[in-house]
């Protein structure tokens, strides 16, 4: 992208390889825990189904204490709290390991909601076919609920996207990070901001149609 | 020795108890109906005999087996057992080949050229082989039902029960199921089926078991129990013999 192509940005050019940098560790950032947070909320949805009353109550309490307290918290609690024990990651591990326990908790929550609309029959008939618990969950439970909770998931996609920014809290310079110090410096507030407002909303947007490609790929064929 | 031998069966469901003592034999390449009010335990009773209701007292021998013994191998007992649900049950993301293919696949490990021409002789048999990529939601109550057929012989089992194969389809669709199962049992499958269809039982079943609150009430040839001059089985049948 030349900045200079566009008249309004053209004083921010002088800043691009900067914004692109920032760009870059947003999209890394977003990526990771997009994945590591489905992977993550698979797992935990798994385990919500156990048979093992303990197993279900821990993921209950865990899905529950994720989705009832701000992230930021976590994001501090390991950034500044785990020096004290003697623990100190990158900012950028803290960053994947605190969106990865909370989108791993709003994940699971859409595959579950997900899981009460499926037909129970079906699990029936595929216990009754023969199949373990764990081939039933594989087969049938994830696949179902991972394709029927797409809009749901790729909606939490989109707020990794832009909840992304608040991890400049925790040192990790991101694209947000980068064009509040370029704001700093050239003083250009309203440009700045409108441009990073911008660059978001493309973002966005590529996820929104990815996501769309998704869907209709997925899409069981006769269900809407 | 018959195939299936239940003795003395007992389910409880909390305080309540479903089943009170069943006791009835299945003989191989046989076809029997388990008849009964609505909450009789009947379908509880079908889920007993695969474990997929655990029962509470009671023994369940099947194949010269006691299935109920602690330790016994439920998956194995289950693939040797096909069952076809009251609403079909197909997974509804797989196509009707891969419904059929599945098990054999998973289950029997076969490989998947071999799945899927086993899963094609099964719906050949039931008419049903050029459907094999249309999915669930495209088929009707009759062809569904046709593929959840297919499905439980890929498996090569012992017995098929089906669970009121008939209730969740109209009169056209009832007068095909009935043939089918009737030509089923032609075909030697031995053959366990709950309904409350007089005109299915009738077409299909050598004898019925009649159960009622849980006991086996009678069990005879479905006219005997017609002419019989019992208020539980005149109330049920409602005049119908």
């Amino acid at each position: 992208m030349q900045l200079a192509a566009f008249p309004f940005f053209a004083d921010l050019a002088t800043y691009w390889p900067q914004i692109a940098k920032g760009l870059r560790d947003t999209i890394l950032l977003s990526v990771t825990i997009t994945v590591t947070g489905l992977i993550g909320g698979i797992g935990v949805f798994g385990l919500s189904l156990s048979s093992k009353r303990i197993v279900r109550y821990v993921t209950q309490s865990y899905v529950s204490l994720f989705i009832g307290t701000p992230l930021i918290v976590f994001l501090f609690l390991l950034y500044y709290g785990l020096p004290n024990l003697g623990v100190k990651l990158s900012p950028f591990v803290i960053a994947v390991l605190g969106f990865t326990l909370n989108v791993s908790a709003y994940n699971a929550r859409y595959l579950t909601i997900a899981y009460k609309g499926l037909d129970q029959a079906e699990l029936e008939s595929a216990r009754a076919q023969g199949f373990s618990q764990f081939q039933v969950f594989r087969l049938i439970t994830a696949p179902q609920s991972l394709r029927t909770s797409v809009p749901a998931l790729t909606n939490q996609a989109i707020q990794n996207v832009k909840d992304s920014s608040i991890v400049f809290l925790i040192q990790y310079i991101e694209f947000f990070a980068q064009m509040q110090e370029v704001a700093s410096r050239t003083f250009l507030f309203f440009k700045t901001y409108v441009f990073t407002a911008l660059v978001y909303l493309v973002l966005v947007s590529v996820v929104v149609l990815a996501a769309r490609r998704v869907e209709r790929k997925l899409a069981i064929p006769g269900l809407a | 020795m018959a195939l299936l031998e239940v003795r003395n069966l007992v389910k409880c469901h909390g305080d309540k108890t479903v089943l009170d003592g069943v006791s009835f034999e299945l003989e191989e390449g046989e076809a029997k109906v388990i008849m009964g009010p609505s909450g009789c335990g009947k379908s509880t009773l079908l889920r007993c005999l695969n474990l997929l209701n655990e029962p509470t007292s009671g023994e369940i021998w099947f194949d010269g087996e006691d299935v109920t013994r602690p330790g016994v191998d439920v998956r194995a007992l289950r693939s040797r057992i096909g069952f076809v649900f009251q609403n079909f049950a197909l997974y509804r993301h797989m196509s009707v080949l891969d419904n059929v293919a599945l098990a054999l696949r998973r289950l029997k490990k076969l490989p998947t050229r071999e799945a899927e021409e086993r899963a094609l002789e099964e719906l050949h048999r039931m008419e049903m082989a050029d459907k094999r990529d249309a999915y669930p939601a495209a088929l009707s109550g009759g062809q569904s039902q046709r593929v959840a057929i297919a499905r439980a012989l890929a498996m090569d089992p012992k017995v098929l029960f089906f669970d009121e194969p008939t209730s969740a389809l109209d009169p056209i669709m009832v007068r095909e199921v009935v043939t089918l199962i009737n030509r089923l049992y032609l075909d030697n499958v031995t053959i366990l089926c709950v309904t409350h269809d007089l005109s299915l039982a009738r077409h299909i079943s050598d004898r019925v078991v009649f159960l009622d609150r849980g006991k086996v009430h009678a069990e005879d040839r479905i006219e005997h129990l017609l002419e019989r001059n019992d208020e539980v089985i005149d109330e049920f049948f409602g005049g119908e013999g």
